[in-house]
Formats: C-alpha cells, sequence, structure tokens
C-alpha cells in the first residue's frame, strides 16, 4: 500500500478575518463563518502571572475568579446564570502570558455575550466585595489542593519552573501562585489590578462563527465604546535571556509516588519564532505518539518506560523562552539511574542522529492534525485569533503557523537541538516513591 | 458616555437542525455519516457490540488489554512499521471501552480518513496478538492501574460501584478493572475475547464533509472478512436500593482533601425520564449556578467544584454526586450536600432554576457539537441505543418543553436521599470520627 501525503496547507486560516480599532483602542476580530448557529465571544487580557511582583503570587489567576462574581450591572452569580441559561459554554484561563475569557453561545445571544463582557471590563471595581474576595481565595486555595497537591507529582511545574528561570524572572513562580501570597491578597490591590491592566487598550475581543464583521463593529462600539483607555500601562519585568541555562539545575523529590519518574527540562525560544516552531517538531519527532524516539526507543525498545507515561511537549510561552519538557517514569524493577541514562541517550540522539524523512513527515502529519482540530470550532478559532493578534499583533498571521511547522527541515531541528538541548543547560527533576523527607 | 445599563434581548434564533445523516449498508455492515459542510478533518468509529460488560468474572480488564494490544502489530507489520503508517497520515488510533460498546476510532484530514480507516480496521479485525506482546502490555496495564489508582478518586469510585452493584456481577466491578483483576488475565482470555465480539461487522460511524467522502469504499475498509450477526441486546438490571443510608470510609493518609463520592442506583437510559431526570440533576448539580456549586463553592468556599448527575448505560444508571473538599471541612461539605439533595428531593425545582437547566441543554446540542469527533460520537450514542436519525432534534424539543412538575417528579422518583452510599477517600485519622453522624461506617476494601 502507498499511503498518501498529508495536503500541502496554503492557508492555516481559510476563514475570513476582518479587524478594526474602537477609539479607546480595543482590537476587534471578526472571523465570519455561518455552518452552524453558534458564536464564540473571546477576549484576551494582555496580562498575566509574568506581571506579578514578588509577595502577589497567584494574584492574576485569583483575579479571574472575581470576574465571574458579579459587575456593575450584573449581579452576583448572573453572569454564569445568563450564558448557561442562555445555552452557552463559557471559561476563562490564566497562565504566564495572558488571561482570556470566552463563551460560545447560540449565535441569537452574541449581544448578551458582548454587554456581560463590556460590564465586567468597565464595570468590575464597584461589585468587587471583600466576601466575594474571601470566597473565592478559598476557592482557588482548593483549586491548588486538588491540581497540585493532592496529586502524585502534581507539584512538578512548580518545581520546575524556578529551576528553568532565575529569581525575579517573570516565569520563575507558577500562576497559581503560594498559599501565603494568597492568603495576604486584599482587595483594595485586585481593584487597582483591574483598573491598571482590564483597560480596553489592552485587550483583543474576538467573535468567530454566526455574525457579521459590521455588525459586531457595532455592537463592540455599543458596548465597549463608552470604556476609557488607561494610560501608560506598565510592561511586565523583561523576560530576555541571554541564551540557555549557563548550568546544569537539578532536584530529586522522594514523595508518596507510586513509581519513580524524572522531568527533563530545558529553556528553547520563544513561541512564535522559527527556533520554536523547529521545537514544536522536534517535540512531535521525539515525544509524541507510538512512532515517536521516546515511545519507540524506552517504551518499545528498551522497554524501561511506561508506554503510557512516556512523552515530550513544547509550553507555548512567548514572552521568554519557552519551556520543553521531557517526561517517562520508570517500568516495575527499572531503577531511575537507568531510566535516566535511557533518556539522556534519545534526548542526544536528537544531535548525533539526523531526523530520518520518515521521522518528520510523521512529526508534520500529527500538527497538521492538531492544527485543524484546534481550529475545528469556533471557540478554538477564537482563541487562536486572539492570540496572534495580542501577541505578534495580527491575527492574520495565525494563518501562516501550519506552513511555517511544514517548512521545517531536519537540518532546523538538529541545529535547534545543538543549540538548547545540551546536558548542560539541563534542569532535571526527579521523583522516588518513599517517605518525603 | 457610560455602559450600557440594561440587558439586551436575544435576536433571532435559528433553527436548530443536526447534521444531515447518511445511511449505507454495504460490505456486511451499516455505515452512519453526519455531513459537516466544509469541514477539514473528519472522524470515524467503528463501534462493536464487545462492551466490558461480556468479560469474565475475575478478569475484568481484559478488553482494555486488547485494546491496548491492537497496536502491537497486525499480520501485515509490526508495531513500528504500524505506527508509523497511521502517524503517518496524521492519525492516532483511539481504541476505548465502556460499558457498552468496544469503539476504534481515528480522524485525519478528510483525504486522509480512508487510509487511516483501513489501518484502523486492520488492527481491529487482524491484530498479530503475540502471545509475549500481549503479556507485556498486560503487566504494563497493571502497572499503569497502579498509577492510576494512587490518584484520589479511581479507589472511592471502585468502593461506590462495588456497594451500588454488589449483586451484579460484571457491574460491581470498575470498567477498566483494577490491578489485581488485569493481573490475572490471561493471554488466552485477550485472543479469546477478540475472537468473540471484534469479528463481527459492528457499525462504522462517519462525521466530516462527506463529499469528500467515499462511504463505500470507508464500508469496505471497515467490515472486510467480517461476518455474524449483531447480537440480542441484555435486558436492563433494575433499581436496587438499600434499606438505609451507608458511610465508606477510603483511607488516604496525609490527604489534604476528601474525596467525595455520593450516590445510589437509577434507571437505565432507556427510561422514558431521561430527560427530567437530566434536567433534575442539572438543576441540583449540572449548571455551574447549580444548587449544589452554589451553596458548597460560591457560597462556603469548601470546593474547586462539585458536580451531580446521572449516568446511564443500556442496562444501568445511577446518580451520583463528586467532589474534592478541604479535609477540615468535610463533615459540613457532606451535611450540606446532602442538605440540597433532600431539599431537591421533596421540593423538587423552581421555574427559574429550570428555565437555565432547559437552555442550557438545548444549546449545548449545538454548542458542544461542533467537531467531527463530537458529532461521530453523538451518532454513536444513536446506535447504542436505538435512537432514530432525527433524535437530536426530539430531544432538543424535550429539553424546551419540560415542566417543573415534571421535572419535580423525577426528581422525587429518582432522588433517593436516606439510601445514598457515601464513599469518603480522605485521611482517616483525621475524619473517621465526624463520619459517625451519616450512617453505618464501614472501611473499604479497595
Amino acid at each position: 500500500m502507498t499511503s498518501p501525503t498529508a495536503p500541502v496547507a496554503t492557508t492555516g486560516y481559510p476563514w475570513p478575518i476582518e479587524t478594526t480599532r474602537l477609539a479607546n483602542g480595543l482590537r476587534v476580530v471578526v472571523s465570519e463563518d455561518r455552518t452552524a448557529p453558534v458564536v464564540c465571544v473571546n477576549l484576551w487580557y494582555d496580562v498575566g502571572s509574568r506581571h506579578e511582583p514578588p509577595g502577589q503570587t497567584g494574584f492574576a489567576h485569583l483575579f479571574e475568579h472575581l470576574m465571574f462574581e458579579g459587575s456593575q450591572h450584573v449581579r452576583k452569580t448572573e453572569h454564569m446564570k445568563l450564558v448557561q441559561g442562555n445555552g452557552g459554554s463559557l471559561n476563562a484561563t490564566t497562565n504566564p502570558d495572558r488571561t482570556n475569557y470566552f463563551e460560545t453561545m447560540p449565535s441569537e445571544h452574541l449581544e448578551l455575550a458582548l454587554w456581560l463582557e463590556a460590564d465586567r471590563m468597565g464595570g468590575l471595581v464597584p461589585a468587587l466585595t471583600q466576601e466575594t474576595l474571601d470566597n473565592q481565595r478559598e476557592v482557588v486555595k482548593n483549586e491548588r489542593r486538588q491540581r497540585y497537591e493532592n496529586v502524585p507529582y502534581g507539584d512538578a511545574w512548580l518545581r520546575l519552573l524556578p529551576l528553568l528561570y532565575p529569581p525575579g524572572h517573570p516565569y520563575h513562580h507558577a500562576t497559581i501562585g503560594s498559599m501565603e501570597d494568597l492568603n495576604a491578597a486584599d482587595l483594595d490591590t485586585f481593584k487597582a489590578f483591574h483598573q491598571q491592566y482590564y483597560a480596553p487598550n489592552n485587550a483583543v475581543l474576538t467573535v468567530v462563527g454566526d455574525a457579521g464583521a459590521a455588525e459586531v463593529f457595532a455592537l463592540a462600539e455599543k458596548y465597549f465604546g463608552a470604556i476609557a483607555a488607561v494610560p501608560d500601562i506598565p510592561p511586565a519585568p523583561d523576560g530576555t535571556l541571554p541564551g540557555p541555562a549557563p548550568e546544569p539545575a537539578r532536584e530529586e523529590v522522594t514523595a508518596a509516588v507510586p513509581a519513580p519518574r524524572i522531568y527533563l527540562s530545558h529553556r528553547t525560544y520563544p513561541f512564535g519564532t522559527k527556533g520554536y516552531d523547529a521545537m514544536t517538531v522536534l517535540a512531535t519527532v521525539l515525544g509524541n505518539g507510538r512512532g515517536s524516539r521516546l515511545y519507540q526507543r524506552l517504551a518499545d525498545g528498551a522497554r524501561i518506560a511506561q508506554p503510557d507515561y512516556i512523552g515530550a511537549y513544547g509550553v507555548d510561552l512567548a514572552h521568554a523562552p519557552a519551556p520543553l519538557i521531557v517526561t517517562a517514569t520508570a517500568k516495575d524493577g527499572v531503577s531511575l539511574e537507568t531510566l535516566e541514562a535511557g533518556l539522556s541517550d534519545v534526548m542526544r540522539s536528537l544531535i548525533d542522529e539526523p531526523v530520518t524523512d520518515d521521522e518528520l513527515n510523521r512529526a508534520k502529519a500529527l500538527l497538521t492534525t492538531a492544527w485543524w482540530r484546534q481550529v475545528s470550532t469556533a471557540g478554538g478559532r477564537a482563541d487562536t485569533l486572539g492570540r496572534y493578534a495580542t501577541q505578534f499583533g495580527d491575527p492574520a498571521a495565525a494563518a501562516e503557523r501550519l506552513a511555517q511547522w511544514l517548512a521545517i527541515t531536519a537540518e532546523d531541528v538538529t541545529e535547534a537541538a545543538k543549540e538548547v538541548l545540551r546536558p548542560e543547560s539541563r534542569v532535571t527533576l526527579t521523583y522516588l516513591p518513599g517517605e518525603p523527607s | 458616555m457610560t455602559l450600557v445599563t440594561s440587558r439586551p434581548a436575544p435576536g433571532a434564533a435559528r433553527p436548530y437542525a443536526f447534521p444531515a445523516v447518511r445511511r449505507i449498508s454495504a460490505h456486511g455492515g451499516t455505515v452512519i455519516a453526519a455531513h459537516l459542510p466544509g469541514q477539514i478533518l473528519a472522524s470515524a468509529v467503528l463501534l462493536l457490540d464487545a462492551g466490558a460488560a461480556r468479560e469474565t468474572a475475575g478478569r475484568e480488564g481484559t478488553a482494555t488489554v486488547l485494546a491496548k494490544s491492537l497496536e502491537e502489530g497486525t499480520r501485515k507489520r509490526d508495531s513500528a512499521a504500524y505506527a508509523l503508517a497511521l502517524e503517518g497520515l496524521g492519525a492516532e488510533l483511539a481504541p476505548s471501552v465502556d460499558w457498552d460498546a468496544f469503539r476504534v476510532g481515528v480522524s485525519a484530514p478528510g483525504p486522509l480518513l480512508a487510509g487511516a480507516v483501513r489501518l484502523a480496521a486492520e488492527a481491529a479485525r487482524t491484530p498479530k496478538l503475540d502471545p509475549a506482546d500481549v503479556a507485556r502490555v498486560r503487566d504494563d496495564e497493571v502497572t499503569a492501574l497502579r498509577m492510576d489508582w494512587a490518584q484520589p478518586g479511581p479507589r472511592a469510585d471502585a468502593a461506590l460501584r462495588g456497594d451500588l452493584f454488589g449483586a451484579d456481577g460484571r457491574y460491581s466491578r470498575p470498567l477498566h478493572g483494577d490491578p489485581t483483576s488485569v493481573a490475572a488475565v490471561t493471554v488466552e482470555d485477550v485472543l479469546a475475547f477478540h475472537e468473540a465480539w471484534l469479528l463481527r461487522p459492528g457499525v462504522l460511524l462517519v462525521a466530516g464533509d462527506l463529499d469528500g467522502l467515499d462511504l463505500d469504499a470507508l464500508a469496505e475498509a471497515a467490515f472486510e472478512g467480517t461476518s455474524g450477526e449483531p447480537l440480542e441486546p441484555a435486558g436492563p438490571l433494575g433499581v436496587v436500593l438499600p434499606d438505609r443510608r451507608r458511610t465508606i470510609l477510603v483511607d488516604r493518609p496525609g490527604s489534604v482533601q476528601s474525596t467525595l463520592r455520593l450516590g445510589h442506583r437509577a434507571p437505565e437510559r432507556a427510561t422514558p425520564d431521561y430527560v427530567p431526570m437530566t434536567l433534575a440533576a442539572t438543576v441540583l448539580g449540572g449548571a455551574f449556578t447549580s444548587r449544589l456549586n452554589h451553596l458548597i463553592r460560591e457560597v462556603k468556599g469548601y470546593t474547586y467544584g462539585i458536580r451531580g448527575s446521572y449516568a446511564m448505560t443500556r442496562r444501568s444508571g445511577r446518580f451520583e454526586v463528586a467532589a474534592g473538599v478541604q479535609t477540615a471541612v468535610t463533615a459540613p461539605a457532606i451535611r450540606d450536600t446532602l442538605g440540597e439533595i433532600a431539599r431537591t428531593e421533596a421540593e423538587g425545582v423552581t421555574e427559574a432554576e429550570l428555565e437555565v437547566a432547559r437552555s442550557w441543554r438545548a444549546g449545548q446540542l449545538s454548542v458542544e457539537m461542533q467537531t467531527p469527533g463530537a458529532i461521530a460520537g453523538a451518532l454513536a450514542s444513536l446506535v447504542v441505543h436505538g435512537l432514530p436519525d432525527d433524535y437530536y432534534e426530539t430531544l432538543r424539543r424535550e429539553y424546551l418543553e419540560a415542566t417543573v412538575e415534571r421535572v419535580s417528579q423525577a426528581a422525587a422518583d429518582h432522588l433517593s436521599t436516606d439510601r445514598l452510599t457515601l464513599v469518603v477517600e480522605g485521611d482517616g485519622a483525621v475524619i473517621r470520627d465526624e463520619l459517625a453522624e451519616f450512617g453505618d461506617l464501614a472501611d473499604a476494601e479497595v
């Protein structure tokens, strides 16, 4: 059987994109698609945990929770009730780079979604109370317990970040923050946080689906036009780093975990650069799927790693060299040392053994499917356009990402590996089962 | 200028329609396909009547070991060549097992779907199943289950299931088995399960832009070399409730949260009360503004989230509330949770709450069914539960027309606060004493 090759993508975004900017600086992006009677409204605010000063870790994320607790014309609990009660799905996320809010609605409720978003952009502070802050602080502390503290290996990300980024770097601390800082959060700080960052000129509004650009532009003016711009929004601390870490870092944890596990990580390149595109292809060659080098050599070949718990991925951060994370968990009776030696060999192979055509085609085919999956929903498209508008100033740049991945050569992968994946710059985090010391 | 003070009224709603469904019978099987014009990705699911309920007692997890063995090579190629061939199309095999079915799914850009289905069928119909490979996969699955069971949740789930379905054989054991039952699975068990259940044609579900897909060719790929008639479905297990409430403690020393699983049995999916039950559960614990999430998260701050729902399969059903709460508030959280279940059982729902639940469930049929994968899943439900092609239009109408009386009656009929089993997985040294107030306390045997 001859396998057909993946179709060559001329564009990764074959839908229209129209943009405008309101007088107050709010950028509006519209991508019409009338296929289904649904519309997604998405807001990217250019503020994340990288903006948090010492002593205020976790504030950007706790603030995201407060955005659902009512605003000037929306009573407490009404936001969720209005979105779900009109058939919609909603959520919000915070990461080191940014905070996003989004709801997908049956399209007759587009205007409702815009009104809700405008009200909490322009009118959150009058509705913010101590009671709400105290309640959501407890919710977030339970989120921390549930996601990071009460699960084996759950704190790996919290441990990796300070090993990867030096003190004072905007990515040094995790978005969830520390219990101490969360306990110290006071109301005035959050009011000031909103007034500083939740400004129309610090946001991108993206609407995708069953709505036209002219209609959305007019509605954006109607609902958001009255919100004043905020002058001189302070940037986050500079994330520039001179290159890969100058020396390796290592942390060994003994904890109540079921098997030895290793995380290897490197600072690579910022998301959006050619270097990071090479890293994206590299991560797929290395650790995505049963045909990947890690799976083939350590799970299938040497059989020292558990097949369900091996892989590699990049964390798509744009404001400093983003991490590549490689992880494997030992099979029964395999030592941490054996596993680490195996992982190191596979990592070195990226420098020593050129990526073959088969490996490259496999990676590109998987990335092609992943790309189309990401843009197969109104919500996925809106978030993608919001990202490219916020981080690169142009939503249409999203259309180029797939072609940029497909243009990566075996040499590009090897060059990137040589530059940023050397053992001398590696972060190693190991877990051993046992009583925590 | 100021913010717009009043909430805008909705625009004109477009009529709801599930994607056009096309059925063909060819090459010994049936293809059911949904047309998604303009979609670049396409999904296909081979749906086989080979769910976990068909496993042998004491060997729970056999189907899961088989699912994971399918990619260890076929009669045509070894595992590495198979991975390269399939992933070279941008597809990955997604075999899965639930109570009612065994599914083998693939997604790929439309033009590559036929090749992906051919490979999926090759793995499902003609896997190599070399004994040494199957034994290794089995051992790996034991390890993977131990990893999973080290997290909060699986042991509590197993304790609840064991209590609710204790007299119902396979249904009393975890869907994917436990580390002990999987360790007992033999190579012969896996080969026999394949031989007995995976060689009938089954049904192929397809979702994508059908203008570019040849359904006959997909049928040929999916059904080649198969034979046998569809199996007769077995009857429902019925609803058996204990005569009083009981509490089961699953010890997790040092846990900073208590994992709650409160449940009792309920009717199976075919119940005429499916819609009002779903809406009652949405008011109680489904929507973000549900009674449980509002009180336990938004007022009390005890949890990151709490959910209540009915889960229904072809033969069984159960009501369940699930949450992780801070250890220090375990008893108050259970007390408040029982209070809201009891209130819903006794007083039913209000029109204001039901209005949210109706619109949300109806709207989700379009909002959450945008991808080929989601549509293929919706098609699978039609097959598993014997529903007509226009079912989703009917379902939407039934949601929107449900009355307070009907939904309240369903809550009264299908909630039973005093007969719940309360499973609490947490730090026994801290919480054991305070659990006594909730009824007979036993330690879990998991």
